[in-house]
């Protein structure tokens, strides 16, 4: 559907000009990374519920490649190509298509091949400026483009960290939540099912084994195994080693112990997952949550708020934004900040913080990255539908 | 002159065989046309059928596309290949023969993994230890997505296998296979087990109705005569 007609085509590339515009003045160099992309970094490292929505295919020398789903992926391997070591600050701009297959045939409003125009900005290691900056800019270009009413949707990814830190929790729960936080429903079974001390398998095969297991030390429990593996003539085969195997093993035995999550705990994490009011009010409650469960959240909660006095500053209606504990929780690669800017009812621009991509893209350690992207066709269709 | 039907039967594959034999039970041979290797027939027994020989994916292909009225396949094949099955064809009657199941199956060293939800926390201590997914061998990526996805599994990718699916978890290019199964042997013999949960769907041999094909009185006598006929052989 992307510009059929001239005059589509036209009016698009004149709000590009002035996105990138706005972008350029800022110090943000224009990249164009390729459009065609290995299908493995994208699979690999977002899953395969991208898959469902990307264009993957097989070039003749057997290669799976496919048509990027999105533009930070690409620009975050141009960027470790310029700076394989991920050591410098870097600003970048960008405008582009990107596919994604539509489920329900492609429409206006979701179109199969649509155009991000967007930033990304790598290695500042001031991350609340970082993410204001991003913000703001975002916020700028849309209000070049001609868009005059819209409003902020906020969420934190590392806030929803800090409170499982914080949270008196086994370890392997903690490790599970965390996991299970990207899907929803998982989630709240795990909770419900960890807070009624159900094991969600001791009826299973395993359950037997592990009992067996019960405390033992991670090197006689691979021993354990490794003689019952024998004695069921069953053949270790593949990738997965016999501590991984005795390692879970030794987790369900803990489960089968273990005392049921305390009432209370999963109350203060449903609690607070259902936090969703404007930005001031969100604190405050978010606060009270803490302090009412007796923990200490650390930092993020003064990062979160401090942020919003930095935009505030800055001239950002935040009175009329609103903040969600759970926003932002079906995009895994986000790992602190993310936002949507709506107007109409639909989100015209989204982005967020996510500093753990790069590592998955080849860089050796996490790299402080944050961006946003605009869906170009909604917002034209947004500031003539107002205008 | 009346509407032709137009039937899409396999022409090679595990299907072939036991399609034709039901065919000649309910006293509709196919007798080909034209060359002896070509791919077109007819019915002596039915006037007014115009048989298409086509591969089991083509088949698939034609019956969306409209082209042929009705056709004959397994329904694992259509489920994994039409993303709106009920839009695109009817199901007319199962036939009893291309019997197998698609199951999620895991090396049965894994002890600590019997059922769907055990994968999620697998996948995430993987992810943990080799910094990469679990990866599903498979040639079923649409059944595999939609089914792993109710389960609540997500850490995964797919890698896509047309041939010797069972082989790669030992071979060490996939951690679990997605395929299907008749008696389990193969999977035994390749040290797999199928999840307690892991059923993804019990395939079979359809007679299918294209919904995109042009439907007139004749073509819809003649559907009904063979269904008629295939029912009282199954």
């Amino acid at each position: 559907m992307s510009a059929e007609s001239a005059r589509k085509f036209e009016a698009l590339e004149a709000q590009a000009v002035t996105l990138l515009d706005v972008f350029k003045r800022r110090g943000y160099e224009q990249v164009a990374p390729s459009i065609i992309q290995p299908a493995d970094i994208f699979l690999d490292q977002i899953g395969e519920a991208i898959r469902g929505r990307t264009y993957v295919f097989t070039d003749l020398t057997g290669e799976e490649l496919c048509l990027r789903p999105d533009l930070t992926v690409p620009v975050s391997r141009l960027y470790l190509e310029r700076h394989p070591r991920a050591d410098v600050e870097a600003r970048y701009c960008y405008n582009g298509p990107a596919f994604r297959f539509q489920q329900r045939r492609a429409s206006q409003t979701h179109p199969r091949e649509f155009r991000q125009a967007g930033i990304e900005c790598f290695g500042v290691a001031d991350r609340d400026s970082a993410d204001t900056e991003v913000v703001l800019l975002a916020a700028d270009a849309v209000r070049a483009a001609g868009l005059k009413e819209y409003r902020f949707r906020f969420g934190d990814i590392a806030l929803f960290f800090a409170l499982l830190d914080a949270l008196s929790l086994p370890e392997r729960w903690r490790l599970k939540l965390r996991n299970y936080f990207w899907r929803p429903p998982a989630f709240h079974a795990l909770l419900s099912r960890l807070a009624k001390g159900e094991s969600a398998d001791s009826d299973s095969a395993a359950s037997e084994l592990a009992a067996t297991l019960g405390a033992q030390d991670p090197a006689l429990a691979e021993e354990t195994v490794a003689t019952y593996l024998e004695a069921n003539d069953l053949l270790l085969a593949g990738n997965r080693t016999l501590g991984e195997i005795a390692e879970r093993l030794l987790d369900h035995a803990a489960d089968l112990r273990a005392e049921p999550l305390p009432r209370e705990v999963a109350t203060v994490i449903d609690y607070f997952l259902a936090v969703e009011a404007s930005p001031r009010e969100a604190v405050d409650r978010i606060a009270m949550i803490g302090k009412g469960a007796g923990i200490d959240l650390g930092p993020s909660l003064y990062v979160l708020s401090r942020r919003f006095d930095l935009l505030e500053k800055c001239g950002v209606n935040i009175r009329i934004a609103t903040f969600a504990t759970e926003f932002g929780r079906d995009l895994e690669y986000y790992s602190g900040l993310v936002f949507q800017i709506e107007a109409g009812g639909s989100p015209i621009a989204g982005g967020g913080r996510y500093d753990s991509l790069l590592r998955s893209v080849g860089a050796r350690a996490d790299v402080p990255a944050v961006g946003s992207a605009i869906h170009t066709e909604r917002l034209l269709a947004c500031v003539k539908g107002l205008s | 002159m009346a509407a032709k039907l137009g039937i899409a039967v396999p022409a090679k594959g595990r299907l072939k065989e036991a399609a034709a034999a039901l065919f000649e039970r309910a006293g509709l041979a196919v007798r080909k046309t034209g060359h002896d290797r070509g791919y077109r027939g007819i019915m002596p027994g039915l006037d007014g059928v115009d048989v298409a020989f086509l591969s089991a994916a083509e088949i698939v292909h034609q019956l969306k596309a409209g082209r042929v009225h009705i056709g004959l396949t397994g329904e694992d094949l259509i489920r994994e290949t039409l993303p709106n099955v009920d839009g695109s064809v009817e199901f007319l009657a199962p036939l009893g023969f291309g019997r197998a199941d698609v199951v999620v199956a895991v090396p049965n060293c894994w002890i600590d993994v019997c059922r769907m939800a055990d994968l999620e926390d697998v996948a995430a201590q993987f992810a943990r230890v080799h910094g990469r997914r679990l990866r599903v061998a498979t040639k079923y990526l649409n059944l595999t997505r939609r089914f792993f996805a109710s389960a609540g599994v997500a850490g995964y990718r797919i890698v896509e296998s047309v041939g010797a699916t069972e082989g790669t978890p030992a071979a060490g290019t996939a951690e679990l296979i997605v395929d299907i199964t008749t008696t389990g042997t193969t999977l035994a013999a390749n040290h797999l087990k199928v999840l307690e949960d892991g059923l993804i769907l019990q395939s079979q041999a359809h007679l299918l109705a294209a919904r995109g094909a042009e439907w007139t009185k004749s073509t819809i006598r003649l559907r009904d005569a063979i269904l008629d006929r295939l029912s009282k052989a199954v």
